[in-house]
């Protein structure tokens, strides 16, 4: 109780405004701050592996070193908990914070720009409603010059964008605040130049991040690789679809936001990426292959077991092959890097867990990747190209570095 | 488990005239060496020590270095007589339940070439006149146009002659709903309960003076059902039992409905998991039909081996298939109540009947085996309790529960009785009205599961204690302090437990514990150490039946002249080491362990005994007229479950070894000894039985010089003594007796049946008298006293406790609870092999901590009735969650020696759920009503 | 047996328990678990889940290099194993001519006098497991201290329903502090 209160007079201080009178419409906000919280995806960066949502301490890798999310729990020393609502609106949205120093674009303030003050104010208070946890994040140690906060004010005024328009809530415009705003899809899907700053005219084309491609999300490349508006909707809402699943940086976006995101606004992130008339889905094109030789025979001594020897995989435990959109992505870098450091153990909901792929760095070389690779990509990926033995150590030299 | 089956007494008439000789060929019989105990066993010398006992589990070498102990290790090549090649089967099933099935269609697998070579439908059964067995209610596969009334109906058998085939095949159909083709629409199926009873009791003035109504006393309520309720009898002061029950029943509500200023009534509803056995041996038959003799023989890992042969006779000598023989292996397996009474081996029997002459292998994988195998019944259970205020203590406890028994009838109504009359756990409780319904649903069917009803009931009734201390300001071990059961005290049902009730014992020692005493110090500490973890400590403590309430036990001990120990008994090894503590049980009588030991044998025909009604419905007086004949008994053989080894099962093993020495062993000592002029060593001593002693090894008493059993045993086969002995004993809740005259002698006994060997000094008359198969003298009983049917309503007597202090943290963001260290106490009586013990409780409290945190599935379409279930969702506890390196235990010393050892099978898993629940409550202070507690539903309290 | 024919098969070279196994045409998509329980009639290598989880299907890959690895048959295939060494559960104890136990290995006796296992079904995989920490930790021991948590690290993945682990580990822990150099001095 002793807190509930210390929080709604927070509140009063830091907007100046006498909002605790109508403590239903406070509910109503931190509710939309919950809600808000998570299709901006804030735990992606800000919760540890096993630790307190919020408490911060998630390594970010940046090309430039790694950069850790910081503790937005109301802690007075370590968290917020000395904000005002205008300062976590600058913070959010301009990546300012009350002392005047420059957050690293790490934290993509420049996808929030766009966020609008109601929305802030709720993210606000629900922030504020949380317990304060008493947790210094770890510090973020990065490469000179951007160790040095000084020169992203620089930066800032390079490649931050100036204004943004307010938000309706039609259907489209509510899908480009979800997918470019709050979920800022483009922090990871959109190419970086050399100094880290997206490349807005490239917006959504894909982009290499830790080792990974995140794959192009425009209308003609996501139905190239098969995506229908269904089949988008169901994986941004289950973590998987018949064209596979979650695995990589995308798993902490489907397990801390898109799982929480309500039917009509997946639809409308759906719509904001497929655009109002979806171009028709590119069917896997029928290709002739082998069922032997040694890229076969490797998918039958180390994957069939799981993916099924017609590579059907199994309902629940693994996914099946054809027209799986890793097969499909014209790079094989993910499935390179899928087969080499294999994947996680993970869970989409309380009944559907996912046991962990195991990673064939050690039974494979490079060329049995390559031949691995390639075999797959041609018998269910609609390949017709050769992932040579090159390009699969320069995927996998990169990675373990 | 108690039963319900009102259907035995026809299976037993329809074998009688079945036609079909059984011959169960156990891993005993030389016949079948490559599977048999003397091959899984070690020699006895190598195991036991005397003085220390057994070393080493009698399996333990076999099971070490992987040798065949498992019907899943079996194929055809390993069974002699049998052919080499080796035929496979898999089942298809339905998974859904609101449409008509209209057919299987295999195009997918015809299209591979992979087609079967033989598919079994309902057709094949009407056909060939297999019907199911009562028992087990609707028919074993699904007809076309019918609408499934479980997911996971059998709806055809696919049996392949070559393994390969069999293998491509099966990969290709794992997702195996397009095989399935359903029709119209036809809503979910509808079905009354499988059953629905009460228990009322209303205490005389405390729990020793006589009771004013008890089930014990009057009667137990069965209702009337309409329209798929139970209508129960109209309230009566002075009506019939039932009336009279009602009306009880009624004060008792009033009570609870407007309670007196200083009584609390707590109030609450608990919802219990949904829980898979995970066996880790999945079900699994190999089966032959013999094309030549047309004998019928299955391989089988069974906790119910004599109940398959009393169902799978009859069922194949009204089938058309010609089948004069029917052989049962029994092989070692592991169960935790899955393979008893299980439905699975009556298809690996179809299977081999439809193999065309070969072996065939039915053998669930893991998917298969979350779709169909029995699961513990989920319970909503609804406690009321009237609480007096100032003392704690209990006044009126009233339960209401369902156990959803899934689709497919089983065990269900017992599982509720069981469940409903343990509820009181280790208290007293002066009035109680408890009512119990088995329904029906279209999950997969729930039957027998470690626990049986009693981990759902008594965790609730532990997490409702430790709810009540919070609401009435007490402190949670002075409530149950108030409360526990004392030695002489009446239960739920009126009868009085068995023997010495130490429940009070062991809060005694919970409360003196460090992780009790100290927890508010320990708390503050790891709480400051750790910001984001809440501590908690919890404590709950249970008393379980065991035993099934009829317990028909065979066994046999046979003295050989070189002093080598050879036992037959009913009991079969799950993993609990049965056969270790059989071997080791005679050592008691006969100084050493067995050095043979044949376990879940089904022929005892030596004895010629026979049963005819179900021992809980047979009336008195037709039990009183049945009992005229001398060769009859209540019930020939229970299933082994239950926690019902180490005492039951035990009991006529250790009485036969008790008849070989009193009327072998001893007599020879004593003639030894007392040898010479004037009396010999033993003159100058007072000679007594009652001083004999094994010691090292040898018999003495009084100071005699110690023999060997090798020198006695010779001695006693030269002299014709008794050297073998066949008993069956019979158990309602109290052992029925008889006299005997065993070699000239009359005894009075607690045994129902008994046949005896003699020496090869036997004179000719006792020569002709050995005249059974195995070549036993069958003796006449006389005067046989049967506990009366009325005992049927006790409910349960034998009670073991078992308490568990649990020290746990939650993490305040994510709602993982991390299990820090536990502390068990346990009373068993004097344990056979005390590591055993130790590694059921063990064991249990893994399962236990799974129960409670970690382990659940939906019930429906989008459980493990759809066939997609397997471990990466079903969560089996690790080593890391159960404590491993730091939990401890502590075994309650015996009263004495004289103790019988207890059945702790089920208690020490049940104990550890309620105490994690009562941890988290001192943690995060909310007392949860759903288990398991996931961090999911941490996370929306905090 | 015509479509049986047309199943692609190759032959399969495998040494099991140090000897070389007969060479025979195996599928090519057969798993390991299969060869061994099928082919070999070497069944105490367990099916339990098939999904690569339960543990109870391991096996010991033996390396040239003289270390050894453990893999799950029930998800691999059995031609990963060509030319490859494997021990199974089988293969530990020495036995006499006769094909008798003559001895266990000191993990199975540590198992056995700890009454480690009840039913056993998983007894295989944590042999193997087990057998495999002592032999990695004679070639890299562990300072006492790391013990506990070394064994943990080694067997947890290793899923068993019936003992609670608590006799696994303390075996384990046993056969480990019983083999020389397996523990760092001071």
């Amino acid at each position: 109780m002793r807190r509930v209160l210390l929080m709604a007079g927070l509140l009063v201080a830091a907007t100046g405004v006498a909002r605790a009178a109508d403590p239903g419409a406070d509910t109503d906000r931190v509710e939309r701050g919950r809600y808000l919280a998570r299709a901006a995806d804030c735990a992606a960066c800000h919760t540890s592996e096993g630790g307190t949502p919020y408490a911060g301490g998630h390594p970010i890798e940046t090309p430039f070193g790694t950069v850790y999310g910081t503790n937005i729990t109301p802690d007075d020393d370590y968290g917020i908990g000395d904000y005002s609502a205008d300062d976590f609106h600058r913070a959010l949205t301009e990546g300012e914070l009350p002392d005047g120093t420059q957050l690293y674009p790490a934290m993509p303030y420049t996808d929030y720009h766009g966020i609008s003050r109601a929305d802030s104010d709720a993210l606000y208070a629900y922030f504020m409603s949380l317990d304060p946890v008493h947790q210094q994040s770890t510090q973020t140690d990065l490469a000179w010059p951007f160790s040095m906060r000084w020169t992203l004010n620089a930066w800032n005024w390079l490649f931050a964008p100036d204004d943004s328009d307010d938000s309706d809530e039609s259907t489209a415009d509510r899908g480009r605040y979800l997918v470019d705003t709050l979920g800022h899809c483009g922090a990871c899907h959109t190419p970086r130049n050399a100094f880290g700053a997206v490349e807005s005219d490239h917006r959504l084309e894909g982009a290499v991040i830790g080792g990974y491609e995140a794959p192009a999300l425009t209308p003609d490349a996501l139905a190239g690789r098969g995506w229908t508006a269904s089949d988008l909707t169901r994986f941004l809402r289950d973590g998987r679809s018949p064209q596979g699943s979650m695995y990589s940086e995308m798993y902490p976006v489907f397990h801390h936001s898109t799982r929480y995101l309500r039917e009509d606004d997946l639809s409308a992130m759906t719509h904001a990426l497929l655009g109002d008339d979806p171009p028709e889905p590119t069917p896997l094109a029928a290709k002739s292959s082998t069922t032997d030789g040694q890229g076969a025979q490797l998918y039958l001594d180390n994957c069939a077991g799981c993916h099924g020897s017609d590579g059907r995989g199994v309902a629940r435990v693994a996914s099946a092959m054809p027209g799986n959109t890793t097969l499909r992505l014209d790079s094989p870098r993910n499935l390179v890097k899928v087969i080499h450091e294999g994947i996680e153990a993970r869970s989409f909901g309380t009944f559907e867990r996912v046991q962990a792929m195991p990673g064939f760095a050690d039974d494979m070389d490079a060329d049995q990747i390559a031949a691995l690779a390639t075999w797959l990509r041609q018998r269910w990926g609609g390949h017709d190209d050769t992932v040579d033995t090159a390009a699969v150590e320069d995927i996998i030299g990169a990675s373990s570095d | 488990m108690t039963t319900f089956d009102a259907s035995r007494r026809r299976f037993l008439k329809r074998s009688v005239i079945a036609g079909v000789s059984v011959y169960v060929a156990n891993l005993g019989s030389p016949a079948f060496a490559s599977l048999f105990e003397d091959k899984v066993l070690a020699p006895t010398d190598d195991v036991w020590r005397a003085g220390e006992g057994m070393r080493f589990r009698l399996d333990g070498i076999a099971k070490v270095t992987g040798s065949k102990v498992f019907a899943r290790d079996i194929r055809a090549r390993d069974m002699p007589h049998w052919p080499d090649q080796q035929s496979h089967a898999f089942i298809l099933r339905a998974t859904r339940c609101d449409a008509r099935f209209t057919g299987i269609d295999l195009s997918a697998l015809e299209d591979a070439g992979l087609e079967p070579d033989r598919v079994v439908t309902a057709q094949d059964m009407a056909r060939d006149g297999i019907e199911v067995p009562v028992f087990y209610g609707a028919p074993f596969f699904l007809s076309e146009g019918e609408t499934a009334d479980y997911l996971g109906y059998p709806v055809a058998m696919l049996i392949y002659h070559d393994f390969v085939r069999y293998r491509l095949a099966k990969n290709r159909i794992r997702a195996a709903d397009e095989a399935v083709v359903y029709g119209e629409a036809t809503g979910y199926p509808e079905k009354s309960p499988y059953g629905a009873f009460r228990y009322i009791r209303v205490g005389g003035e405390d729990g020793y003076a006589p009771d004013v109504f008890s089930a014990l006393q009057e009667t137990v309520l069965y209702p009337d059902f309409r329209k798929r309720h139970p209508v129960w009898p109209e309230a009566l002061e002075n009506g019939k039992d039932g009336e009279r029950a009602m009306h009880h029943a009624q004060q008792l509500a009033d009570q609870l409905d407007s309670p007196d200023e200083d009584i609390f009534v707590f109030d609450g509803e608990y919802q219990t998991p949904y829980i898979d056995h995970f066996a880790m041996e999945a079900d699994n038959t190999n089966a032959w039909h013999d094309p030549d003799t047309h004998d019928v023989h299955l391989v089988c890992g069974s906790q119910s081996p004599a109940d398959m042969v009393k169902r799978m006779t009859p069922m194949l000598s009204d089938s058309g298939f010609e089948s004069p023989r029917f052989f049962l292996h029994p092989t070692y397996t592991v169960g935790y109540g899955s393979k008893d009474n299980t439905i699975f081996p009556y298809y690996g029997l179809i299977a081999a009947l439809y193999g065309d002459g070969r072996p065939v292998r039915l053998a669930n994988d893991r998917f298969e085996q979350f779709q169909s195998t029995m699961k513990r019944h989920p319970f909503t259970i609804r406690n009321r309790l009237a609480v007096e205020r100032d003392s704690g203590r209990f006044r009126v406890f009233k339960q209401e529960l369902t156990a959803n028994g899934g689709g497919r009838a089983n065990f269900s109504n017992s599982v509720a009785f069981v469940g409903t009359t343990a509820a009181q756990g280790i208290y007293y409780m002066p009035s109680s009205d408890l009512i119990a319904k088995a329904a029906y649903s279209r999950m997969p069917e729930a039957g027998s599961m470690r626990g049986y009803g009693t981990i759902q009931t008594m965790a609730a009734t532990e997490l409702m204690v430790d709810e009540i201390a919070a609401a009435i300001g007490k402190d949670p071990m002075a409530l149950r302090r108030a409360n526990v059961f004392k030695s002489g005290m009446k239960n739920t049902q009126g009868a009085i437990p068995a023997g010495h009730l130490r429940g009070d014992e062991i809060l005694e020692r919970a409360e003196k514990h460090p992780i009790w005493r100290e927890r508010e110090t320990r708390k503050r500490e790891y709480e400051a150490a750790h910001p984001q973890h809440r501590y908690g400590v919890g404590f709950a403590c249970v008393q379980k039946d065991f035993g099934h309430g009829a317990e028909g036990v065979f066994s046999e001990v046979r003295l050989r002249p070189d002093g080598r120990i050879e036992i037959r008994n009913t009991g079969a090894e799950m993993g609990t080491g049965y056969s270790t503590s059989q071997a080791a049980v005679v050592s008691a009588w006969l100084g050493r362990a067995a050095d043979v030991v044949q376990t879940a044998q089904t022929d005892w025909s030596d004895l010629a005994m026979f049963e005819t009604a179900s021992p809980y419905t047979i009336s008195q007086s037709e039990q009183d007229e049945a009992a005229r004949d001398p060769r009859w008994t209540p019930q020939l053989i229970q299933a082994s479950s239950a926690s019902n080894s180490a005492y039951y099962l035990s009991f006529p093993t250790i009485e036969a070894a008790r008849v070989i020495f009193r009327h072998a062993l001893w007599p020879e000592a004593e003639a030894y000894w007392r040898r010479g002029i004037g009396g010999g060593q033993a003159r100058p001593y007072v000679l007594r039985e009652a001083d004999a002693r094994w010691e090292n090894g040898k018999l003495t008493a009084n100071g005699m010089e110690p023999l060997s059993l090798a020198f006695l045993a010779e001695r006693a086969h030269a002299a014709g003594r008794v050297t073998g002995v066949m008993a069956h004993a019979f158990n309602r809740w109290a052992w029925s007796r008889a006299d005997f005259d065993i070699d000239g002698t009359s005894d009075n006994l607690p045994l129902d049946g008994l046949a005896v060997q003699y020496g090869r000094g036997a004179g000719p008359d006792k020569k002709a008298a050995m005249d059974t198969a195995r070549g036993f003298h069958r003796l006449e009983r006389r005067n046989v006293d049967y506990p009366s049917t009325q005992r049927n309503n006790a409910g349960v007597t034998y009670y073991s406790a078992c308490g568990t202090l649990v020290e746990l943290a939650v993490h305040t963001g994510t709602g993982e609870v991390s299990l820090l260290d536990h502390h068990s106490f346990l009373e068993c009586g004097n344990p056979i092999v005390e590591e055993l013990v130790h590694g059921q409780l063990e064991g249990g409290l893994a399962m236990g901590i799974g129960h409670a945190l970690y382990e659940d599935m939906p019930l429906y379409e989008d459980g493990p009735g759809n066939g997609t279930w397997n471990i990466n969702r079903y969560h089996i506890p690790r080593a890391s969650e159960v404590a491993v390196w730091k939990q401890t235990a502590e075994i309650l010393p015996a009263l004495s020696r004289t103790d019988p050892p207890k059945g702790i099978a089920e208690v020490v898993m049940i104990p550890v759920a309620g105490a994690i629940g009562n941890a988290v409550a001192h943690a995060i202070n909310h007392h949860f009503h759903r288990l398991p507690i996931t961090p999911e539903r941490i996370r929306e309290v905090l | 047996m015509s479509e049986r024919d047309r199943i692609p098969s190759t032959p399969l070279h495998v040494t099991i328990n140090g000897r070389r196994q007969p060479v025979e045409d195996v599928p090519n998509e057969l798993m390991m678990l299969d060869y061994l329980h099928e082919y070999r009639n070497l069944t105490g290598t367990r099916y339990g889940c098939g999904i690569g989880l339960c543990r109870a299907c391991t096996v010991i890959v033996d390396h040239e290099d003289g270390t050894s690895e453990e893999r799950r048959t029930c998800i691999t295939g059995a031609h990963f194993f060509e030319g490859k060494s494997i021990r199974t559960v089988e293969g530990h104890a020495e036995r006499d001519e006769d094909g008798e136990i003559a001895s266990l290995s000191e993990v199975q006796q540590q198992f056995l006098e700890h009454f480690s296992f009840q039913c056993s079904y998983c007894a295989p995989g944590f042999v193997n497991a087990a057998t495999v920490l002592v032999e990695r930790l004679q070639r890299e021991p562990v300072a006492r201290e790391a013990l506990e948590d070394t064994i943990s690290d080694a067997l947890e993945d290793h899923l068993c329903r019936c003992t609670g682990y608590v006799r696994y580990y303390r075996a384990v822990r046993d056969a480990v502090l019983a083999t020389p150099g397996t523990i760092k001095e001071g």
